[in-house]
């Protein structure tokens, strides 16, 4: 009897177990074409995967009224820079995909579409508009094919206290060379402040902060080949500069970036709109950053692309629904309406609108910024290449290694990866 | 008779119902290790020796490139940085939060009163994620608005960008990980102390023992299969250190936090490389396996 029983129990366990794996049946999707037709029936569930923090929240106030009009309920994952990325790439090769709408940043575009991780947007019928700033479009388009609309225009700007701006003695206006930048921080730094502020941390974060100077001194970080660049003396002069400048401030992670320069502890930093909404009774503002080395030299595009787009996954279960939801999203009235919650649209209608520059009046500069802007390079590899020359760059910064051996290290290991 | 009838059921053979009996008990978990333990290993082992990349290789199938990953991983200077770090920041961090955790372990046993609150408080820091401990000391750090700088001011002490300065953020995060981890070697230690009968240290006291002969006589005898096991469950943890390093410094400053998680993460995970990830997945878990070896051996035996 007693081995009867236990038969039984192991028997019970071990159908547990097999019924722990088991797929739950679910029933059928609602046709996404007919839900107004259907206003009675069970909502859609539509799940968009964002980056949090203003990028995300943006679009997360934007969807009340689509689901009241659509009977949608929509499920919102906010995650960081790499848990977007990898949760999206994770759900990819998966016949039926978890998520709907996705965020996407322009410097996971290369590898999302080799690897058909989107839905073509033109085939499915959405084209970009002419409102929209179209130097933010095309790190969305392949070959003529829109795969991701361009949603919240970030790109890299010159954050600065005005305090310690006018104690340094300069206007913003006047602040147009790298030059003019090294003043402001040697002054700042003599009057004990931090003069310039560098970002730590990942690789990502080290490149993305160094290339604006690069741009300033006309270096890039690959070839027409795509091959790297990184031992150049335009690169070893713009990182010399570089660390001149971190010499007279501080490295620091996003938010403490934002917290010393509005707190008034440092005068100058890399930023992203995203990070900071500047009024005009507040401690901080930012501008383009400068494009010469001195007066002599002639204004070159320094502002980095970083815009965060939109798109549907290619294995949506819900691919027409999520499509009116991207169309509703893109709409310049509800990205008009973005603006009042910290919202940077890539539409020349929201940026240029006279209300909302008599509010934002830094959106002017932003809107410059994004018509100049310059791309990451395009290539599959971005993220491993950032990784390798964000973390030899660090050592350099931190004095672990000089110049030239960090660089060369760098070059022959970037030379191995695109090779 | 009664005795030769005994003697005969002793001796017999036993039927195959009592042969197959235990087997089909442990069935169950020999099931669930298979599925949970036994195929991701072979998984991951067998993946280190091809360049599956998860999103290249998800509709074809990756390459055998025999020991190509394992060259990568151990040619990289920044692994074998990561490899020492690990190393450096668990013995450290081990041996630390034992001598830590041992002490307050006796500490408490020894009070007569409050055993129990000090027991609840203790254990606050063990229970908070690793992410809520890393976020709260990365805002208590911090070179702006964090308190302890604050304080540092205050008191005319110098003040430090932790985690991103190249000298103090290896300690700093030592410095968090033992805090958050105390009170576990506490917990398993102090119930390792309940166990000793209070009338080995009566005998002790009356062959004359002092305070440090009865702690080195009586306690540690008794608890040493509760130090070992701390020991072990701790150093298995440190070495799988993740969360704190990538919120709070993310590898840097100049890989000086970098551990061997963190290098897998960053070079092998987050780019979809998962052969490659794979190949340093096994290399940790031979690690991990060396430094328990004591600890096994002892527990086979």
């Amino acid at each position: 009897m007693k081995k009867l029983f236990a038969l039984i129990l192991t028997l019970a366990m071990v159908l547990s177990l097999a019924a722990c794996g088991g797929k739950e049946e679910k029933p059928a999707e609602t046709p996404s074409e007919t839900p107004a037709e259907t206003p009675a029936a069970e909502p859609t569930k539509l799940t968009l995967i964002l980056r949090g923090g203003t990028y995300g929240d943006v679009i997360k106030a934007a969807l009340p009224a689509f689901e009241a009009e659509h009977n949608v309920k929509c499920e919102v994952l906010d995650l960081s820079f790499d848990d977007l990325h990898t949760k999206i790439a994770l759900n990819a090769p998966n016949p039926k995909g978890e998520y709907d709408l996705c965020m996407v940043d322009g410097s996971w575009m290369a590898e999302f579409t080799e690897n058909g991780v989107l839905a073509n947007l033109s085939d499915m019928g959405y084209e970009i508009d002419d409102d929209i700033i179209p130097a933010t479009a095309t790190i969305g388009q392949v070959d003529g094919s829109t795969y991701l609309a361009p949603y919240f225009g970030n790109v890299t700007v010159l954050l600065y206290n005005k305090q310690l701006l006018a104690d340094a003695g300069y206007a913003i206006e006047d602040v147009d060379t790298m030059e003019d930048l090294m003043d402001i921080a040697q002054k700042t730094n003599a009057a004990g402040k931090m003069g310039y502020l560098v970002r730590g941390g990942s690789g990502d974060n080290i490149v993305s902060d160094f290339i604006p100077h690069l741009l300033a001194y006309g270096g890039w970080v690959v070839d027409e080949n795509n091959m790297p660049t990184v031992t150049t003396d335009e690169f070893k002069a713009a990182f010399q500069n570089y660390i001149e400048l971190y010499k007279l401030g501080d490295t620091m992670d996003k938010d403490d970036i934002v917290a010393a320069i509005d707190g008034g502890n440092a005068a100058l930093g890399l930023g992203w709109p995203g990070w900071y909404v500047p009024t005009a009774d507040g401690a901080a503002d930012y501008t383009v950053m400068p494009g010469k080395l001195n007066d002599a030299d002639s204004a070159k595009k320094t502002s980095m692309q970083g815009v965060w787009t939109i798109g549907i996954c290619e294995n949506s279960q819900n691919k027409e629904l999520t499509l009116e939801l991207l169309k509703y999203l893109m709409d310049p009235e509800v990205q008009k309406e973005s603006v009042e919650l910290g919202g940077v649209p890539c539409r020349y209608s929201s940026l240029l609108d006279e209300e909302v520059l008599a509010k934002y009046p830094h959106l002017e500069q932003v809107c410059g910024a994004l018509e100049t802007g310059v791309y990451r390079p395009v290539i599959a590899e971005w993220a491993e290449f950032t990784n390798i020359l964000g973390t030899e760059m660090d050592a350099v910064i931190q004095g672990v290694k000089d110049m030239d051996t960090g660089l060369a290290d760098a070059q022959a290991a970037l030379e191995d990866l695109l090779s | 008779m009664k005795q030769a009838a005994l003697k005969v059921n002793r001796t017999r053979e036993p039927h195959l119902g009592e042969r197959a009996f235990p087997r089909l008990m442990l069935a169950p978990t020999l099931i669930v290790m298979l599925v949970l333990t036994a195929y991701p290993l072979l998984f991951t082992f067998f993946y280190s020796f091809t360049d599956y990349h998860y999103l290249k290789h998800a509709h074809k199938a990756a390459d055998f490139i025999q020991l190509e990953n394992y060259i990568e991983l151990f040619g990289n200077g920044y692994f074998r940085q990561a490899v020492m770090n690990t190393v450096k920041f668990t013995l450290l961090a081990v041996v630390f939060e034992m001598v830590i955790g041992l002490f307050i372990a006796v500490f408490i046993n020894s009070l007569k009163r409050g055993q129990k609150v000090m027991r609840t408080l203790l254990l606050l820091p063990y229970l908070l994620p690793a992410v809520t401990v890393a976020l709260s000391w990365r805002m208590m750090l911090s070179s702006n608005y964090g308190i302890v700088n604050q304080l540092f001011e205050t008191l005319g002490l110098p003040v430090f960008n932790w985690f991103m300065d190249t000298k103090t953020a290896f300690g700093t995060v030592l410095l968090i990980d033992i805090w958050q981890n105390v009170p576990f070697v506490f917990l398993l230690l102090y119930a390792s102390l309940q166990s000793v009968s209070e009338s080995q240290y009566e005998a002790a006291r009356i062959d004359g023992a002092g305070v440090i002969q009865q702690f080195w006589y009586v306690t540690i005898p008794n608890i040493k299969n509760g130090l070992a096991l701390c020991a072990l469950l701790r150093t298995i943890d440190t070495f799988r250190l993740f969360e704190k390093v990538n919120i709070l410094t993310g590898g840097g400053p100049a890989g000086t936090t970098s551990t061997i998680t963190q290098y897998l993460y960053n070079y092998g995970i987050r780019n979809m490389e998962f052969g490659f990830g794979s190949a340093g997945a096994i290399v940790m878990t031979l690690m991990v396996l060396i430094l328990s070896s004591v600890y096994i051996k002892r527990a086979i035996q």
